[in-house]
C-alpha cells in the first residue's frame, strides 16, 4: 500500500484544517482521533485575539496588537501575513461548503442554500489577494450573558449581533429550551447603552417535547412546517427596524435556507410597516447567540470541514486512542492505537499532533501535579508544581499558568526539546497543545487552531 | 504512555465532562423521545446506581463505595440500541454503551426477561431447529399469518427483516466438499457465527475460498453462539456459559497460535471485548488469550496486504465498460473494534470498482433491537440516514445503463438485512465481493463459482 504522507492526530478545528491544507496540496492524508473534536463545544465563531496580557481593553485590531505578544507566542512565530493568508484560506473553505464566515467591515453575506459545489482550487493561497482594508479589525458580538465578546470571523448567522451596529435588538428566548436567558442578555445590553428588549415564545407550536436542547430544536427547524410556523412567530413579534437575536438553533442541515427565509420575512414586514426600503441596506435582521453544548454552530463547522475533507478523499477515523509509538533516532516510524484486541499500527512519513490542550486530551494533568503530553511524551513548558497551576484570583488578568502549559515549537512548528532542537524530524504540532499562549484569556483559540494548523501543514508540504 | 482514560466500565464514568458530544451523535435519541440520550442514561444515572463495582479511585486504587441499595435503572435504558456510536465519539473514553448494557442486565436480574427477548437471545437454538427442515421452517415463519401472530404473541415486528434458513448449513457444505478443501501448514481458524452457519453459509464459503486462495488451510471447529444477543438483552448468566464454552472449544487453536478470524463483526467484537468486559472476565486467562487471537477477517487481510502477501489476480466485477458503484457502510459493530475500515483498503484493490464510503452513523437494526415491535419504527427512522445515502449514490442522469447501484456492501449480517429492507437493493459482505473479484464466487447467485 502507498504510504501516507501525513497522519494528523486530532479531529478538532486544528487537525481538520491542517489535513485540508495538506490534502489540497496533493498530499495523501488521514486523520485519526480519540473522539469527536472540540469544535463541538465552540461558539462557531473564529476568535483570533481578543485580549493581550495585562490589559482589560479588548483588542480592536489584532494586526496592531501582535507586537505586544511575547516572542514565543505562536502568532509571533507566524507574523501577520501568514495568519491573514491562513484565515483567508479558511474563509474560502467555509464559503465553498455553504457556511460562509464574514470579516467585520465587509459587506453582509447571506449563506446560499444548496450552493453549487465549486472545484477545490489547487492554486497557492499566496496567489490570492488578501483585502487589506480593515484586515485586522475585530467586531464585538453578543455573548450568552449579553456581554461583548471580541470576534474576528463570524459565521453569517452571527454577523448581525455586531454591537457596533446601532439597530435596536430584540432577544428571543424559547420556552421549553432551558439554559438561554433572554431577559439577562437584554438587561446587560441595556446597561451598555444598547436599545434591547426580550421576549420569550413557546415552542409548543412546533414540538410536543417539553424540554429540548439546542440541537433538538435545530433539527426541528430543519423541517419546512416548523420553519413556517417559527418564521410567522418571529415576524409577529418583531418591530420595524429591529434585529432579532435567537439562541443558535436556526437549523442544522437547512441552516442557510432558514436564515435567508427569516431575514427576508422580517425585512419585508419592516418595509410594510415603514413604507420605505431603507431597512434593506441595514443588514441582516436575524442573528444567533451561542449556547451551551451541544453547540449547533460548532456542529455545522465540523460538518463543513468534514464534507470538504471527504471531497478530497481524506478519511477521518474517530474512536482511536494512541497507546504507543516507535521511533529510531529523530524519526517516528509508527504509532499504535488501542483496539478491542491488539494495538493497531499507523505508519506515515509525517505526523501532525493536533490533540488539543488539557480539555481536548492532548495534555494530561494528574492530581499530583504532573503534566504530560499524551501521545509522544514530549517535553512540556508547564508549571512544575501543582501549587503553581492557578493564581489565587479566578479572574486574574494575567490568566492562570496551567492554561499556558504546552509544547514549545520552532517557527516551522516542530516540537522542541530542552535544548531547543527539534525532538523528531517528522513531527509537527499545532493548535491548543502549543505553549506560550493562553487561549482562554486571550480569546485566541480558533485563530491559533487555523493559523498554526495551516503553518504546520505547510511545513510538512515543504519538507517533501 | 499516559492513559487519559480508565477503560474499566465502572470507573470510566468519572471521565465524563458532560460535553454532550454523545448526545449530539446518538442516532436513537434523535428520532425518539423514549430514550433520553447517552449522557443522561449512562454516566449521569450510573452515579446513582448501586452495582457494587468500583467507581471511585484514590491513590490506593479503586474503591468500591456503593450508595444505598436498590436504585433500579430507569426503564428507558432499554431503548438504547447498543450501537456504540457514543463510545466512538466520546473524547474522554467513557464506556457509555457498556454502562447501559449493565443497567439492562440489572433490570433483567430483578424483573426477569420477556419471552420475546429470551427467544431473540437464542439465535443459535433457533438456527439449529430451523435447519432440521429449512424449507418447512421458512414456510412456517415467512407468511403473513405467522408474522402477525409473532407480532401479537411475542412482539416481534411484523415487517422486520427476519432471515431465511438456508437449505444447507455451512457445516454440511464443509462436510460435502471435504475432499476439495485445501490442506496446508499455514492454518487459520474460522469463527462463522450463527447467522453464517444457518442463514448465510455462502458468506462463510466466500471467506473460506478467499483464505484458501491465499494459501491457508481453514479450520472450522465446533463453536457456539458468541453470546451477544443475550448480552444485548441483559441475559448475562446465559451469555457467560456460551462464552466459556467458546473459550474452551477454541483454546487448543489459540494455544497453537492460530488466528481466529470472523466475518461477523459483532461476534468477533464479543470475543474480543464485549464478553470479557461486560462479564468481568478480563482477568480470565482463556478469555484473554482468545481476545488477543481474534480478528475481523478484513483486519487480518489488511495485514496480509501490508506485507505484500495478497494475490494480485483481482479482476473487475463489472462487465464491459459499465461502472460498478458500490456504497459501503462500515457497521457500528465494526467501528467499535477501533480498527478503522479495513474492508475499504482491500476493496480499493479491485479494478474498476467505484467504492463509496457511507458516513451514516447506524443502520438502526442494532442486532435484535429493530426486531422488537415497539422499536421497529425507531430502527427504520435511524436507518433513514443510510438509506438516503445509498439512494443518493446512483447517477441519476443515466440510471438505465451506467449509473445504477446494484449492490451495497456491509460487514454485519443484520445490518445487511436491514439495508436490503430499507433500500430494496441486495447487500453483500465485502468478502463476497473479494471472492468474486478472485473469480471464486458468484456474487449474484451467492454460491461458489463453478469449479470451487
Amino acid at each position: 500500500m502507498r504510504m501516507l504522507d501525513l497522519l494528523v492526530i486530532g479531529a478538532g478545528l486544528t487537525g481538520l484544517f491542517a489535513a485540508y491544507t495538506a490534502a489540497r496540496a496533493g498530499l495523501r492524508v488521514r486523520v485519526i482521533a480519540h473522539g469527536a473534536g472540540a469544535t463541538h463545544w465552540h461558539a462557531g465563531t473564529i476568535d483570533l485575539l481578543g485580549y493581550v496580557q495585562n490589559s482589560e481593553e479588548a483588542v480592536a485590531d489584532w494586526t496592531q496588537a501582535l507586537p505586544e505578544l511575547p516572542p514565543a507566542h505562536p502568532y509571533s512565530l507566524l507574523g501577520v501575513d501568514t495568519i491573514a493568508t491562513a484565515l483567508d484560506a479558511f474563509q474560502r473553505l467555509t464559503a465553498a461548503a455553504g457556511l460562509p464566515y464574514v470579516r467585520p467591515g465587509v459587506t453582509m453575506i447571506l449563506p446560499v442554500p444548496n450552493a453549487p459545489e465549486e472545484p477545490i482550487s489547487q492554486k497557492s493561497d499566496l496567489d490570492n489577494e488578501v483585502d487589506n482594508d480593515n484586515l485586522g479589525r475585530n467586531c464585538q458580538l453578543i455573548s450568552p450573558v449579553g456581554a461583548p465578546r471580541p470576534v474576528y470571523l463570524a459565521p453569517a448567522a452571527q454577523q448581525a449581533a455586531n454591537l457596533e451596529d446601532d439597530r435596536p435588538l430584540v432577544i428571543v428566548g424559547l420556552e421549553g429550551m432551558p439554559d438561554f436567558y433572554p431577559d439577562l442578555i437584554a438587561e446587560n445590553l441595556q446597561r451598555q447603552g444598547h436599545r434591547a428588549r426580550s421576549v420569550t415564545v413557546p415552542l409548543s407550536r412546533i414540538t410536543k417535547q417539553r424540554d429540548s436542547n439546542p440541537l433538538q430544536v435545530s433539527r426541528l427547524l430543519d423541517q419546512p412546517l416548523a420553519q413556517a410556523q417559527f418564521t410567522e412567530m418571529l415576524v409577529n413579534l418583531s418591530v420595524a427596524g429591529e434585529r432579532v437575536g435567537l439562541p443558535a438553533v436556526l437549523g442544522l442541515n437547512a441552516h442557510a435556507a432558514l436564515v435567508t427565509q427569516l431575514h427576508e420575512a422580517i425585512t419585508n414586514r419592516s418595509q410594510q410597516d415603514t413604507q420605505s426600503s431603507q431597512s434593506k441596506q441595514a443588514g441582516i435582521s436575524v442573528f444567533e447567540i451561542p449556547t451551551l453544548p451541544p453547540s449547533v454552530p460548532g456542529l455545522r463547522l465540523d460538518a463543513a470541514l468534514r464534507a470538504q475533507l471527504d471531497r478530497l478523499g481524506v478519511r477521518v477515523e474517530i474512536g482511536m486512542e494512541v497507546c504507543a509509538f516507535h521511533a529510531t533516532g529523530r524519526r517516528i516510524l509508527w504509532i499504535e492505537t488501542e483496539t478491542g484486541s491488539r494495538p493497531l499500527r499507523h505508519t506515515a512519513r509525517n505526523y501532525l499532533l493536533a490533540t488539543g490542550g488539557i480539555l481536548g486530551g492532548g495534555i494530561y494533568a494528574d492530581r499530583c501535579g504532573r503534566v504530560k503530553e499524551t501521545v509522544f511524551d514530549l517535553p512540556l513548558t508547564a508549571p512544575q508544581a501543582r501549587s503553581h497551576w492557578l493564581r489565587p484570583l479566578f479572574l486574574d488578568k494575567r490568566g492562570h499558568p496551567i492554561f499556558q502549559a504546552g509544547v514549545s515549537v520552532n517557527h516551522h512548528f516542530r516540537p522542541l526539546d530542552q535544548s531547543d532542537a527539534p525532538v523528531y524530524d517528522n513531527l509537527w504540532a499545532a493548535g491548543s497543545i502549543l505553549a506560550h499562549t493562553d487561549p482562554v484569556r486571550e480569546r485566541s483559540r480558533e485563530g491559533i487552531a487555523i493559523a498554526t494548523g495551516y503553518a504546520a501543514a505547510n511545513g510538512v508540504i515543504k519538507s517533501k | 504512555m499516559q492513559n487519559t482514560t480508565v477503560n474499566s466500565v465502572g470507573l470510566s464514568l468519572n471521565a465524563c465532562i458532560k460535553c454532550n458530544i454523545c448526545t449530539s451523535y446518538c442516532p436513537v435519541s434523535e428520532v425518539t423521545d423514549s430514550f433520553p440520550g447517552p449522557k443522561y442514561a449512562a454516566p449521569q444515572s450510573e452515579r446513582f446506581r448501586d452495582f457494587g463495582h468500583p467507581y471511585y479511585e484514590d491513590d490506593s486504587g479503586p474503591i468500591s463505595r456503593p450508595l444505598t441499595a436498590g436504585q433500579m435503572p430507569d426503564a428507558s435504558v432499554d431503548y438504547c440500541s447498543g450501537c456504540r456510536v457514543c463510545n466512538e465519539v466520546c473524547p474522554t473514553g467513557v464506556r457509555i454503551a457498556e454502562i447501559n448494557a449493565r443497567a439492562r442486565a440489572r433490570i433483567v436480574a430483578a424483573r426477569g426477561l420477556s419471552l420475546r427477548n429470551r427467544l431473540l437471545g437464542r439465535n443459535e437454538l433457533l438456527g439449529r431447529i430451523g435447519s432440521i427442515a429449512p424449507g418447512l421452517a421458512n414456510f412456517a415463519l415467512h407468511n403473513s399469518i405467522s408474522r402477525k401472530l409473532a407480532a401479537s404473541l411475542f412482539g416481534i415486528a411484523e415487517k422486520a427483516p427476519l432471515p431465511r434458513w438456508h437449505h444447507e448449513t455451512l457445516n454440511r457444505w464443509l462436510a460435502r466438499t471435504r475432499t476439495q478443501r485445501l490442506r496446508s501448514d499455514r492454518k487459520v481458524v474460522y469463527f462463522h457465527g450463527c447467522a453464517t452457519q444457518y442463514y448465510e453459509p455462502f458468506v462463510g464459503m466466500a471467506a473460506i475460498l478467499v483464505l484458501e486462495h491465499l494459501g491457508y488451510e481453514v479450520i472450522v471447529p465446533p463453536q457456539n453462539c458468541c453470546g451477544l444477543p443475550m448480552l444485548s438483552n441483559g441475559e448475562f448468566s446465559a451469555a457467560e456459559s456460551y462464552h466459556r464454552r467458546n473459550v474452551a472449544r477454541l483454546a487448543q487453536y489459540v494455544n497453537a497460535g492460530y488466528p481466529i478470524l470472523g466475518t461477523s463483526t459483532s461476534c468477533t467484537l464479543t470475543l474480543k471485548e464485549e464478553a470479557p468486559e461486560l462479564l468481568d472476565l478480563e482477568s480470565d486467562a482463556g478469555t484473554r488469550a482468545l481476545k488477543l487471537a481474534t480478528w475481523d477477517i478484513f483486519e487480518w487481510l489488511r495485514e496480509r496486504l501490508d506485507q505484500d502477501q495478497l494475490p494480485s489476480d483481482l479482476r473487475p466485477l463489472n462487465r464491459s465498460d459499465q461502472p460498478f458503484i458500490l456504497p459501503y457502510h462500515a457497521p457500528c459493530q465494526l467501528r467499535a473494534h477501533r480498527i478503522g475500515k479495513p474492508a475499504l483498503d482491500l476493496l480499493a484493490r479491485i479494478p474498476g470498482l467505484d467504492l463509496r464510503e457511507s458516513q451514516a452513523r447506524c443502520c438502526g437494526i442494532a442486532g435484535t433491537y429493530g426486531y422488537k415491535t415497539e422499536k421497529y419504527q425507531i430502527a427504520m427512522d435511524v436507518g433513514r440516514e443510510l438509506f438516503d445515502y445509498v439512494a443518493s449514490q446512483a447517477d441519476k442522469s443515466d440510471l438505465d445503463s451506467r449509473g445504477s447501484v446494484s449492490f451495497t456492501a456491509c460487514d454485519s449480517e443484520t445490518c445487511r438485512w436491514q439495508l436490503e429492507h430499507g433500500t430494496g437493493l441486495p447487500s453483500r459482505h465485502p468478502v463476497e465481493l473479494l471472492a468474486a473479484a478472485y473469480g471464486l464466487y458468484d456474487l449474484q447467485a451467492r454460491r461458489p463459482a463453478a469449479g470451487n
